[in-house]
């Protein structure tokens, strides 16, 4: 039998066309115009092109070469198409070849690619957004969520700087009281995070947002799908096609806009006046007897802060004798003399962090098969000194024809990834951190150098400074020698059946492998006054398989107006199993890099654990229905069950429902030149959600651990004997939260195209909602207690986009498009008698609240009416601990008389109320410029940082602030900026949650600038290049805010716990220089 | 022919698929915990034992807040006027309203504290329910079991009766979803502790091959301590003269006072003949947490290598309880309150920098003052003398001086510390819980309020006698004295009960300083307002910062319930203590 398939079939097609075609010019009398039409982005031919006479029914289509022929005469206006194009009208001249690039762009078809299935997003009755590669490309970032910030509507993107941290998202608010990540498919493969993914690999990405798009899958569904698509390669390209991306930029730390500091002569004047508000404060005489700032009222400082154990020399000391000291007890010795100029600490951590991405991409393909396969390498440094990150990948994409009915393919990426000096925890998504470096910059005082005489780091063994950690010298040492690597292996194989025509089997196997790998080294440092006494060392790897096993059958029809498409399936997957180890020890012999390992330190301490993931077992079924693509209904329905459940409940049903409704393609609307097309979206679904819950939730268990339930039993002083103790209190019957999404939305293109409007209302209503109700302390508090389903969530919203374009000459075109998402969440319930649970708490104060009305993570204190007075004021008011002139004076809330814990109230939230982002894009001629600004209004900071730097008392002696100059005085009154200068402590100053940290955190920011060039085909052709493209861009270059801290957009911890600064790594601005090539 | 043969093969694979993955549905989503063990895995002798470890393990309040620490250096120590936090304002200064007397039902180290004891009370009741379940254990090691567990239960509420007073009484009958947090706080539940404390002492054994168990004399000498508690002053008085006549140790060595006072704080003297019951503590366990971690805050600030520790000078020892070592000619205390004034109060450096000479104070003190209180000038253990202000990270708001008691020594560190934290300072010295000292100070008591007063005399001077050994007094390098230490015994026959009162408290004082018993002494005797107003108004005047403007009020006697509790239980179940 003839090997056949399919395209061969449609290049007849064509063919048949193009004959057709080729009979209609012979009947006219003008010249033969000839040439390709190529993707002007890619150097592509578009096959299938067409090529339209304007004002005739003459026309012809391109050839698989993109060759076309037509017979015009010169003058005429060829009109030429492409699906997905913006079509171009070209008029004929003089010459007879006539080559044409069409780019992406206008009434593009965009489909939506839902991991099971791809359907064409104007019959989509559901609630995307479609993020295109170009774009995605545009901001250099790292990682392709940061990329999705303000360019899709109701995404919520929280990120921050430091490279190799993958962003958290929110898709449509906060469903859960945790765990609200969204499921993340890369080629139909679900994965945990998308940090492996080179950016210039992905073709596109897909956000599913409401149930009607998203319910297919089901019951891990419910935070929102985003579906990325990698490249594919097309068939039939004639050659190899090989595309360089290249980019290099660097990022600044931003130094200048860093919180400013008290220069040390200014910071021992404020001690001195520290030290005189006390004594006023406490009646006494005052006392000047700081061990540095001299005993007058007027502070001086020393000639050296610290001379081997002496504190604020004033005078000469013998160096010679201190330097022999030093040679006799190394490490111990330390002659510090300050720095008048006072020390830049963030600018010592920081530096001007360069970045470097290159790509090699090779894609084509023959009649049976297409590929893509590339190589990509991305060296970023972060902004704070030691802190780098590199990733290598590899991605090979194929798909070959077996018969002319079965294909197979297979989509897989090796990633190795290397990160260095990251911050924070959670894979450095958690970087505000109390004891972070960018916060120990902040409370190192300025006095202080980097390196003592002796050329040792210098540190607080200088007395009166408290505690810090020169922090330099903690990157440097701790750092410099650490390395922290990742080698992961993610891909899938499928197979595809044609049973009969249009009904397809798919079978697919992906799997997901990852191990890890770290070492780090600590060094001896005596330099500090609460110094790092040992040598140590830890090492450690793990390692997890994940699998994923998805079966569908699928079937499209048309049986004259009624088109339908149905889709089945079954999945099983396992979220990964595997294991871990990791061992510490101190003080080896030596700490050369070539002899430490886990043998050769002291008292070595080994752990090491399991995990065997969550298994999840589900069934599905799509069907779309059409009428003469007027009217669409849409039903979903899928059953998963799930090993975090226990056998009564661990199967959840979770359907959705949703209808279109072209108006356009009534005849009211068909006559009319201003509404090229409206559809009218309504759907109605339910999710599931489960990723709040341990995967032991079910069971009750006892646990060894060594630090909470050994104990050396025999009365030795060294090991102990194994205990156990109650680990888990289980709940069997716990199920899966469910999520009842409603959407409304339109989508309509206006005045052919020029603009494209996009509206969603959204309600989402989260109910059974996992919620781990606090147990009584009685019960034993090492238990962990149970998720059960009790608590309610509630979140609306509306999401709009915007998209305006036009040409302001026949040169000059422009695109504007601009996003908004408006969010409200609220807890709408947790459980019976409870209406509120906590968040951290940091050095006594405990900023958050999740309460029942409120939206999550609310910041919860005093309210501050200003600050005392005068001793009358003090007197007249409340009682309220800690009192005093010049401190907080709080709102006495429930009106009893007296300031106490009672008296707390809602003072802001962290949760924007409106988020947009505009791109503006003009392009002329072969110059593109793009600009995108992001901005976050209504949402409030918690600046906890200001907890160190602006109260004398919160480790008195360490650096403080610029605020201080107006800090309280009687002549400031309430226009001061902090308390009154002074040491007390206590919740009427730095020991209270309160509204004088919560600032506005909304910001405007200029996100991304840019300038590109497209080289002219004129220039590059003779190079044998398709494609030639320059940019020059500019990111985060401008942010305008009223937030007093390093940067608004404060990452850290999501859902329950957020929006709390506590030295924050910032977002600073880059200039990136990036070269695309297509050969 | 060969695309059917295809259609065939495909579909017959794909099928396989969904039949072989869907056949094994039942298995597949039932996934075993990892790393844990179920109920069953742990009914046998060797998992109701395990499970006992856990319920001693408890004892160390491991992972909670150091305020909840066993020797309640906060609660017993700080409270009682001995010591303050220490450090800075800023620093733990959750513990700033605390030491002033105004704790809030919110403070974090409250619900901290209650919580830390009721883990101990669910892993003693989880022994007792285990215990049913397991076949393997013989009567006489059921009797064991159960003694050890419930004399482990009777310490945790005698724990929560001396710092809250109204606490729930949970037994082994009630746990999840069977009414545990319905079960309301009250006063009354001493015959509960005295009866699992009885059933201890009725049911252990004088000794157990591990020396870190609760025998037969630590359940006696818990017990006497509730009826003293409890003002039962003869059943007191009867169980302790059984205890001091034939108490014994766990290791087996007959209860007597350690010839060396500083011997009692060494950790390689750890279960010595003092020792009735203490925590016990060790290193190289994998986790520091089996150290003293409660302690580790609690050692002299910037030491670097001449100290110990490296963190953070917290617990700095009052000016009251330094003065408080003051004596007159013949050795014995200034019992009329006179030693805070004028001549008597101790010289000190304070305001004084380690860089200016300073002699120290060349009066007449207890030498028990130099094991209890570091201060400038004085030999430091085996490191360095206390070089004064160098070593205190705030002198002006905490004070002159560093605690001094269970700090470990220079020849000790990395064999008697555990170096695998993020300081040095992690010893594994036990911290007693319950001493042979203690005791016959309590016994010595009992006497008094009986009217025994000779008894009571022979015992405090018993205790006297010890600190009296001129041999274990603290030198300098030269082998002198390190400072002018006399010390006496009462020669004189006590004849007046109030006075005989007066001295054997203030010797529990001198003795017991520290050690985190004051507070719960001054409640219990009902002085608590009148001691400690004067104790206020003497720190008051020095540190300003720290206590300007502190009182004691009535009611500050116990700990607020704390209020995250009463939210989680509702108000009407937990009942808050008055005046909060």
């Amino acid at each position: 039998m003839k090997r056949e398939n399919f395209t061969p079939k449609l290049i007849k097609a064509f063919r048949l066309v193009l004959s057709a075609g080729l009979v209609l010019f012979t009947l006219s009398v003008s010249a033969q115009i000839t040439g390709v039409i190529t993707d002007k982005a890619t150097g592509d031919p578009l096959i299938g092109a067409s090529i339209l006479i304007k004002g005739t029914a003459t026309g012809t289509v391109t050839d698989v070469d993109g060759s076309y022929s037509i017979t015009a005469k010169a003058g005429d206006v060829l009109n030429v198409s492409y699906t997905g194009f913006t079509a171009i009208e070209v008029t004929v001249g003089a010459e007879s070849v006539l080559n044409i690039t069409l780019e992406e762009g206008l009434l593009i078809e965009e489909v939506v690619v839902t991991g099971y299935s791809t359907t064409k997003k104007k019959d989509f009755s559901g609630a995307v957004s479609i993020v295109k590669a170009a774009e995605l490309r545009a901001v250099p970032s790292g990682n392709v969520e940061q990329q999705l910030q303000g360019r899709v509507s109701g995404v919520t993107v929280v990120t921050n700087g430091q490279p190799g941290t993958s962003s958290i998202i929110r898709v449509r608010g906060f469903g859960a009281l945790g765990g609200n990540q969204p499921l993340l498919i890369v080629d139909g493969q679900p994965v945990g995070s998308s940090d492996f993914l080179n950016p210039d690999d992905i073709e596109s990405t897909t956000v599913l947002k409401d149930a009607a798009s998203a319910s297919i899958y089901g019951a891990r569904a419910a935070n929102g799908v985003i579906v990325y698509t990698t490249k594919k390669g097309s068939r039939n390209s004639k050659k190899v096609n090989i595309t360089y991306d290249g980019v290099l930029g660097f990022t600044d730390p931003n130094v200048a806009g860093a919180p400013k500091m008290l220069n040390p002569q200014e910071m021992a004047d404020y001690t001195h006046l520290a030290y005189r508000n006390n004594a006023t404060a406490n009646g006494v005489e005052v006392k000047y007897n700081h061990p540095q700032y001299g005993t007058q009222a007027q502070a001086t400082i020393p000639d050296y802060l610290h001379a081997n154990g002496q504190n604020g020399v004033r005078g000469s000391v013998d160096v010679e004798a201190i330097k022999a000291a030093a040679l006799a007890s190394p490490g111990t010795v330390f002659l510090i003399k300050p720095n008048l100029a006072g020390t830049n600490w963030y600018d010592e951590i920081t530096r001007t962090a360069g970045l470097m991405r290159h790509t090699l991409g090779f894609s084509g393909g023959s009649e049976n098969s297409k590929y893509y396969v590339s190589l990509g390498m991305q060296n970023q440094d972060g902004i704070l000194i030691h802190n780098t990150f590199k990733r290598y990948s590899l991605r090979a994409n194929m798909e070959f024809n077996l018969t002319k009915r079965l294909r197979f393919g297979q989509v897989a990426q090796f990633t190795y990834r290397e990160i260095n000096g990251q911050q924070g925890g959670n894979g450095g998504i958690g970087v505000a951190d109390d004891e972070s470096d960018v916060l120990s910059a902040y409370r190192m005082p300025t006095v202080i150098p980097v390196f003592d005489e002796l050329g040792q780091y210098a540190s607080t063994k200088a007395g009166g400074f408290n505690n810090p950690r020169n922090p330099v010298r903690s990157r440097t040492l701790n750092l410099q020698n650490d390395k922290s690597f990742n080698a992961n292996g993610v891909g899938l194989l499928y197979a595809e059946f044609d049973v009969i025509k249009n009904l397809v089997l798919r079978s697919s196997i992906g799997a997901d492998f990852t191990s890890n790998f770290f070492k780090g080294y600590n060094y001896r440092y005596l330099g500090d006054s609460e110094p790092e006494a040992s040598n140590s060392f830890n090492e450690g790897s793990s390692n997890g398989l994940g699998w994923v096993n998805t079966n569908t059958v699928s079937y499209n029809f048309k049986i004259g107006n009624h088109g339908i498409t149905a889709l089945a399936g079954a999945e099983f997957l396992n979220t990964g199993k595997g294991r871990f180890v990791n061992g510490s020890g101190l003080n080896p012999f030596s700490m050369d890099l070539d002899y430490v390992n886990l043998n050769v330190v002291q008292s070595p301490v080994v752990s090491s654990g399991l995990f065997s993931g969550v298994n999840f077992e589900s069934v599905f079924a799509k069907v779309d229905y059409n009428l003469n693509d007027k009217y669409y209904l849409s039903g979903t329905i899928r059953r998963d069950g799930s090993s975090r459940f226990g056998i009564n409940s661990r199967y959840g049903v979770f359907p959705a429902i949703a209808g279109a409704w072209r108006l356009t393609g009534e005849d009211f609307l068909r006559a009319n030149n201003f509404i090229t097309d409206l559809k009218l979206r309504v759907g109605w679904g339910q999710m599931g959600n489960s990723n709040n819950v341990d995967p032991a939730n079910q069971y009750s268990l006892y646990a060894a651990n060594r630090g909470l339930s050994y104990y050396p039993i025999g009365g030795q002083n060294s090991g102990a004997d194994e205990g156990y103790f109650r680990s888990r209190i289980g709940n069997p019957d716990a199920k899966w939260e469910t999520t009842t999404t409603s959407n409304i939305g339109f989508d309509a293109t206006l005045l052919d195209g020029k603009w494209e409007i996009v509206a969603d209302l959204w309600r989402k209503n989260t109910e059974d909602l996992l919620y781990t109700v606090p147990l009584p302390g009685v019960l034993g508090t090492n238990a962990s207690a149970p998720a059960v389903n009790i608590a309610k969530m509630l979140n609306n919203g509306l999401d709009m986009l915007i998209i305006n374009r036009g040409n302001f000459s026949s040169d000059v075109t422009y695109e504007a498009s601009w996003s908004s998402s408006f969010l409200h969440n609220e807890i709408s319930y947790l459980a019976p008698n409870v209406l509120f649970f906590g968040g951290n708490g940091y050095r006594g104060v405990s900023p958050v609240r999740n309460a029942v009305g409120q939206p999550l993570s609310s910041f919860f204190g005093y309210k501050v009416l200003g600050y005392f007075k005068d001793a009358a004021d003090v007197a007249n008011s409340p009682a309220q601990t800690g009192k005093g002139v010049g401190r907080f004076k709080y709102e006495d809330v429930n009106g009893d008389g007296k300031i106490d814990a009672t008296d707390r109230t809602f003072i802001g939230n962290p949760v924007p109320k409106y988020t947009g982002g505009l791109t503006f894009n003009v392009t002329v001629k072969n110059l593109s410029f793009e600009t995108y600004l992001y901005t976050s209004i209504g949402n409030k900071i918690f600046n906890f940082s200001k907890w160190f730097t602006d109260f004398f008392g919160s480790f008195e002696g360490s650096a403080k602030g610029i605020r201080a100059k107006d800090s309280w005085t009687p002549a400031l009154g309430d226009n001061a900026k902090a308390p009154i200068w002074e040491s007390h402590s206590s919740v009427s100053t730095n020991a209270g949650e309160n509204s004088w940290y919560v600032e506005d955190g909304s910001y405007l920011r200029v996100q991304y600038l840019s300038i590109g060039y497209a080289l002219p085909n004129t220039l590059i052709k003779p190079l044998g290049l398709s494609r030639a493209k320059l940019n020059v861009a500019a990111t985060n270059l401008l942010t305008f805010t009223k937030y007093t801290g390093l940067d608004p957009g404060v990452g850290g911890d999501v859902d329950t716990n957020f929006g709390v600064d506590v030295g924050n790594y910032p977002v600073t601005r880059g200039l990136t220089f990036s070269l695309n090539l297509g050969f | 022919m060969k695309t059917n043969f295809n259609w065939r093969k495909i579909s017959g694979l794909f099928m396989a698929t969904v039949v072989l993955t869907f056949s094994c549905k039942d298995d597949f989503l039932n996934v075993p915990p990892t790393g844990a063990l179920a109920n069953a895995q742990l009914a046998s002798k060797a998992g109701v034992e395990g499970a006992l470890i856990g319920a001693y393990s408890a004892l160390g309040a491991k992972n909670f807040t150091q305020v909840a620490a066993p020797n309640n250096w906060v609660f017993g120590s700080i409270l009682g006027g001995e010591a303050n936090k220490g450090t800075d304002p800023g620093d733990f200064s959750s513990i700033n309203p605390i030491q002033r007397y105004e704790t809030e039902p919110t403070s974090g180290d409250v619900n901290g504290t209650w919580n830390s004891k009721y883990e101990g009370i669910a892993r003693c009741n989880a022994v007792l329910r285990l215990l049913p379940e397991a076949n393997d254990i013989s009567a006489a090691d059921q009797k064991r079991i159960i003694g050890e567990t419930r004399f482990l239960r009777g310490y945790f509420y005698f724990e929560l009766k001396k710092i809250f007073n109204s606490v729930p009484y949970i037994d082994e009958t009630v746990d999840y979803g069977t009414g545990i947090e319905k079960v309301p706080n009250t006063p009354a539940f001493w015959d509960k502790i005295e009866a699992d404390l009885k059933f201890a002492y009725d049911n252990l054994p004088e000794t157990h091959s591990q020396a870190g168990r609760a025998n037969k004399w630590a359940a006696g000498s818990m017990l006497a301590k509730a009826y003293l508690f409890q003002k039962k002053w003869a059943e007191a008085k009867a169980l302790f003269d059984v205890v001091i006549a034939s108490g014994q140790t766990t290791n087996g060595k007959k209860y007597g006072l350690v010839a060396s006072y500083s011997q009692i704080y060494n950790a390689a003297n750890d279960n010595n003949e003092e020792a009735i019951f203490a925590v016990q503590s060790a290193n190289n366990t994998g986790s520091v947490n089996n150290s003293n971690a409660f302690d580790v805050l609690n050692y002299p600030y910037n030491t670097g290598t001449d100290g110990p520790g490296n963190c953070c000078g917290f617990f700095q020892p009052s000016f009251d309880l330094a003065n408080s070592f003051r004596t007159d000619a013949n050795g014995l205390p200034l019992l009329d309150g006179s030693y805070n004034s004028g001549a008597n109060a101790l010289k000190n450096d304070y305001d004084i920098e380690s860089s200016t000479a300073f002699t120290p104070d060349a009066g007449p003190v207890d030498p028990r003052l130099d094991h209890s209180v570091g201060r400038r000038g004085i030999p430091y253990l085996d490191w360095i003398a206390h070089p004064g202000k160098n070593w205190i990270r705030a002198q002006s708001y905490a004070g002159p001086y560093s605690n001094k008691k269970y700090v470990y020594y220079k020849s000790q560190e990395n064999t008697l510390t555990d170096g695998s934290g993020w300081t040095r300072g992690y010893s594994v010295m036990n911290y007693t819980i319950i001493r042979f000292g203690d005791v016959l100070l309590m016994a010595a008591e009992a006497d008094a309020e009986l009217g025994n007063l000779e008894a009571a005399r022979a015992k405090v001077n018993q205790v006297r006698a010890r600190a009296a050994n001129a041999a274990t007094w603290v030198k300098k390098p030269d082998g002198s004295n390190a400072a002018n230490y006399v010390i006496g015994l009462y020669n004189t026959p006590w004849t007046d009960k109030t006075a005989a009162l007066n001295a054997i408290r203030f010797e529990r004082k001198l003795e017991l300083s520290g050690e985190g018993h004051r507070f719960f002494d001054l409640v219990r005797w009902g002085i608590a307002k009148a001691e400690l107003t004067k104790y206020l108004a003497n720190e008051a005047v020095k540190l300003v910062t720290m206590f300007g403007g502190a009182t004691f009020r009535d009611g500050k006697e116990y700990l607020p319930i704390p209020q995250a509790q009463i939210d989680i239980q509702g108000s009407d179940v937990l009942k808050q203590n008055t005046s909060y």
